[in-house]
Order: C-alpha cells, then structure tokens, then sequence
C-alpha cells in the first residue's frame, strides 16, 4: 500500500534525521530505444513474453530509480529502493524494497544478521546488481522475471552465516529462513500469463496490468503467514550454490469478500549455482519447480505446476561484457480445457558497456518462442515467436557513484 | 583481496628489519654480518612467488625480540590498502578511511580480537597487537573485503618480491625459515626449513611449493554487485 511506501520513506529520513548521518543515495535514469513484434505486452493485459510490445517500439522509460541506504547506530541501517516504470500501475512511484537492517559483529566465526520489512528471498544469482537488477542483460531470466513479479518478503529474514574464509578456510556456508504475509496473490501471474523475460518489478503493493484487469500480487486476508527456508555454500569468492523451499502456506479456499480475489497456494524448490573464473567468465545455472493451486469450491481445485531453467555465460572484457543465456520454462494445468498452460523457451544475448560510473550503455536482442493455451482463448494462435532488440542509455549519479 | 599493485603506506619489511638492526647498534652487539641469507619461493610450475611471507630465527643465539612499529591500513576503494602487513609483535596499525562510505572492520582471529566502526573523516586510535599469529581482518558492511596481518617475533623477516626472493643480511649460524601466503594450501610446518649460514658470503635456500596457490580473489568485479 502506498501508506508503507510512504513510511519506507520516513523511516529513511528519520534515520537520517536522528544519526545525523548523510544516507547514501543514488539517483539513476535508464531510457531504452525499443523494437519489438510482441504480442501485447503484460502490462495492457496482453499475453506477451516481454515487457514491450510491437506498439511500444520507439522511445520508452527503462526506469528511474532512486536508492536510499543509511546506518541507524551502529548495527541498523534502513534501506529504500523506488523507481518509476512508466507503466499502469496504482501509484506512479513504486517501492520495490524497504527494509531495517540488523548487522551485528561477527563473534567466532558466525554472524546473524536480521531483516525486517520488504525486500527479496535470496534465491537470483542473476539479480547481484543495485536495485535487484542484472549486470548481464536487461531482462532477466524467466525464473527471476517471475520472482521480480509476484514474489516479495514482506516480512522478516533472519541469516546465520559461518564465515569460514575469516577462519582459514575455503568454505561459507549460511542458513535462511524467512516469515513473510502479504503473498496471497503469489501465483495468479503465472496462471494467468505464464513465463515472462522483462525487467519489470512489481512495487510492493502494486498491480500487474491495467485498472479493472489488472492483479495483486501481494495481498493479505487470509491470515496465514508464508515461509521460506535456504542453504548457502561458498567456494572462496568463485562458486555460489543456493537451494531454497518456499512455501506461502495460502488458504487456497480462501477469498477476500471485498475484491472477489482468490488465494493462490504457491510452493516451489528452487536452487542455483554461479562459477566465476579469474579471467572475467561467468556460469549461473538456476532452477525452479513448483505449484501454485486454487480451490474456488469444495472438491474444486485448479493447480498449475511449473517448472523453469536457465544457463547464462558471461565474459568481462575490461568495462564490457557480453552475455548470452537459454532460458526453458514450462506450466502445466489440471484445468479440463487446459487453461494456463504454457511451454517455452528463450534465448537472450547482450553486451553491456560501463563507460564510466556515471553512463552505462547496452544492447540486448531477445527472442521468446512459446507455446500458450490462452492465446487461443484471444482468438490468436497458441505458438507465438517474440523478438525485442533494446538499446538502453543509463545515467547515475549519487553519494557513492564515482 | 585486491590487488598487491595499491602502493603501500609503508614497508614493514624493511622497517622490521631496520629495527632490528637499531636495536643491535643500541645494544653495542658486535657487526657479525657474515653472510647474506637468499630465500626464494618457487610455485609448482616453477613461477617466482611473490608476496610471500619469510620470517627467519636464529636457533643458535636467544632469540632477540623486533622493534615494534607503527604501521597503517588505509580503507581505498572498498579495500584494505595495504591488503597485507607483517608487523613486529607489540607494534600498532592505524586504520584510517579515506572512503567516502562507512567500514566496520573486524577480527575474530585468536591474536587480536576486536571491532572498529570507521566513519569517514572520523580517526580512531591505532590498535595494537601484542600476540603472534595470523589474524584475518574482514568489514561487517563489504563482505568482499579481506584482509590480512602477520604478527611476529622473528627477528628477521619480509616480503618476497616479484623475482620471488627475499634477502637479508645475517650473523653466522642455524636458522629456521618459515613461509606464509594467504592462499597457501600447504601447512606452516610443511614450509619451515632449517638451514646454516657458514663460511660463505651467501647462503642460498630455495622453496619449492607443492601445491598450487587457491585463486586470487576477483578484484575488478565492480563493488555494487553482491559477491
């Protein structure tokens, strides 16, 4: 809701306010030059893979983001992350993060660390830039699209870490677990659309699609709260393996009496591996499986199972990089006619070229083959290929941009 | 870790040793510099070492203890500048911020235990270090920076340099030499020798690893990305 966006912002300032400490802040604006032959885009209600379709070729708002970060004593920091999208969405600026911070020292080799407010699970291996966005490509993998989307920690995270690189060792390894409301709508997206490759984040609180057609992802009335639970092992500062369960524990038969909205039970294991080398190459893998199921009526239960992959490689040269990534996702459907099912697979190449820390260049050629059982239901034919090429421009600037 | 090129605030090696012999002119002990004592260390494929930690203690004569020194390890960049110091046991190291965003820098290590938060423009007061050992040091804010600091009662003692030798003059006798690299993989004891400075004006030890170093970190991955 736009009340806690609002009060992201005055627990920033009133942190800043009280250690009369300035906060680091960043400011940047991403503008995109657009060709695409997409079909509508998500946002008008579409059924398109990407986040532009063929009537937004031209000119188009990447994003304008703008980032907060500051110490609250010593161990506290609060941190808030908005960012305009030139979309439909309930409020022009939306909160993508805002969360309180509890860092304590390290004591022998373990340290505990503490979240609380709105902010991601640790499952993207892709997403490690500012902003949870990708150094590699402008649109992020289906698995981290659809994360991007509909899913959202608000809530709290607590983090064991064993730090054993400080103890003479090779080894991290950490634990996660989080408890988080506010996720009934986790899954109709991937219901109602399927698989996406765009760089859209949802806003806390914010809808995806237009007024009157539009979801919500995040929303709370069925009184239950969601867990998620994750490992972490290091390598030195070259190899990431993550695995994670989650699990927002929705009434399935649950329905807010005010907007007719459904809970969506949604469960999945995800896990991830990243391999970097010494001379500037990069390896992610990540996968993704679970279900997301309603139950309108007694005995009446709609589930789709889903299931995405993909392999990114990535090689430095200096200040570019170029990337190149398969993504195959997959959704299934125990519906009779087959609504929502959807198969496909993706590939994505870009060069990014930081010119200085301030300008950043880019170039990312997209194309989306799938197969979708709804686009029938709109009259088209199910099997659709999706071209996007994008150039994107971005300025930064900010206390800790130099 | 970053990279050893950052030019470093000040060379231990040569202050450690500069100290040591100031202290034998203050004591009045006689000039027995026989020989020049040559360690070299050699990785497995035969490439010179540099970098390398190389203490060396007379086990004939008492051991004399090394001048402390007051040494520095500036925060530039998001790192640790110099990312490594070897220091006589007793000296102190200031850790000043020249960046314009906050570090708390830690260590857990049984040599020196401690914490300090560093604001920029905000000077604390240097920590000293009255144990031996290795101590790791890593920020609470930036996990990818790491550290290091050797703290030693050896009289003798350096760095490598880039042709992967350190040299020292010294008085006639045995001595154990030992080895320390932050991404050896061998033992410490896997890399002491004993050897005996005699007749000659030179005395020559080469040290072979076996096992390859583990990889040097990433440095040049820029520092908004999570690590």
């Amino acid at each position: 809701m736009p009340t806690l966006s609002r009060g992201a912002s005055m627990i920033t300032l009133l942190a800043m306010a009280v250690t009369g400490r300035a906060a680091d802040w960043e400011l940047s604006l991403d503008t995109r030059a657009v060709t695409s032959d997409a079909g509508r885009s998500f946002m008008d209600g579409g059924l398109g893979t990407t986040r532009f379709d063929r009537n937004d070729s031209g000119m188009q708002l990447g994003r304008l983001r703008l980032a907060l970060s500051s110490p609250l004593g010593e161990l506290w920091s609060a941190h808030l992350d908005a960012s305009v999208w030139d979309d439909k969405d309930r409020s022009p600026v939306g909160v993508t993060e805002a969360y309180l911070q509890f860092r304590p020292y390290p004591r022998a080799g373990y340290r505990f660390r503490l979240k609380a407010g709105a902010f991601y699970a640790p499952i993207s291996l892709e997403n490690r830039a500012a902003g949870w966005e990708s150094p590699y490509t402008l649109s992020y993998s289906a698995i981290n699209t659809w994360l991007g989307v509909e899913t959202r920690t608000i809530g709290l995270e607590g983090q064991l870490d064993w730090l054993g690189t400080r103890t003479g060792h090779v080894f991290d390894l950490g634990l996660t677990g989080g408890v988080f409301g506010w996720n009934e709508g986790t899954g109709v997206v991937l219901a109602g659309n399927g698989f996406m490759l765009h760089d859209r984040q949802t806003p806390v609180f914010g809808r995806v699609g237009p007024p009157g057609v539009g979801v919500l992802p995040f929303q709370q009335f069925d009184g239950r709260a969601g867990v998620y639970a994750g490992v972490e092992g290091r390598w030195l500062d070259r190899v990431v393996l993550r695995f994670l369960r989650y699990d927002n524990r929705a009434d399935a038969t649950s329905m807010d009496t005010v907007s007719g909205a459904i809970a969506w039970n949604t469960r999945f294991n995800s896990a991830g591996l990243r391999i970097e080398s010494g001379t500037g190459w990069t390896g992610i893998v990540q996968w993704l499986q679970g279900e997301t199921y309603i139950e309108p009526a007694p005995g009446l239960d709609f589930a789709w199972p889903f299931r995405a992959q993909f392999a990114l490689l990535s090689k430095r040269f200096g200040r570019q990089t170029l990337s190149a990534r398969y993504d195959r996702f997959e959704v299934d459907s125990n519906v009779p006619d087959g609504d929502g099912r959807q198969t496909g697979h993706a590939w994505t190449a870009a060069w990014m070229f930081d010119a200085d820390a301030h300008w950043r260049l880019a170039l990312e050629w997209l194309q989306v083959r799938s197969y979708s059982y709804l686009r029938t239901e709109f009259g088209g034919p199910p099997l659709a290929t999706e071209t996007q090429l994008q150039l994107a421009v971005r300025y930064a600037f900010g206390s800790g941009v130099r | 870790m970053r990279p050893s090129t950052r030019p470093h605030r000040i060379s231990c090696a040569t202050r450690g040793v500069g100290g040591a012999l100031a202290l034998l002119a203050l004591t009045g002990a006689e000039p027995l510099w026989a020989a020049t004592l040559v360690i070299s260390v050699q990785t497995p494929d035969g490439r010179a070492l540099s970098g390398a930690v190389v203490t060396a203690r007379p086990l004939d004569t008492p051991p004399r203890r090394p001048a402390p020194v007051h040494a520095v390890m500036d925060q530039v960049s998001r790192a640790f500048a110099p990312d490594l110091l070897v220091i006589a046991v007793g000296s102190t190291v200031a850790f000043p911020n020249s960046d314009s965003v906050s570090h708390q820098i830690y260590s857990f290590s049984a040599a020196k235990r401690f914490q300090l938060p560093l604001y920029r423009g905000k000077p604390y007061p240097p920590v000293q270090f009255d144990q031996t050992g290795v101590i790791t040091l890593g920020c609470n804010i930036h996990d990818d920076m790491l550290a290091y600091l050797l703290v030693t009662d050896a009289p003798y003692f350096g760095r490598t340099d880039a042709r992967g030798a350190w040299s020292v003059d010294v008085p006639r006798g045995r001595y154990q030499v030992s080895i320390w690299h932050p991404r050896l993989r061998e033992s410490d004891t896997d890399l002491q020798r004993e050897l005996t400075v005699g007749d000659a004006d030179r005395a020559d030890l080469q040290l072979h690893l076996l096992k390859s170093l583990q990889p040097a970190p990433i440095n040049d991955r820029p520092h908004s990305w999570d690590y």
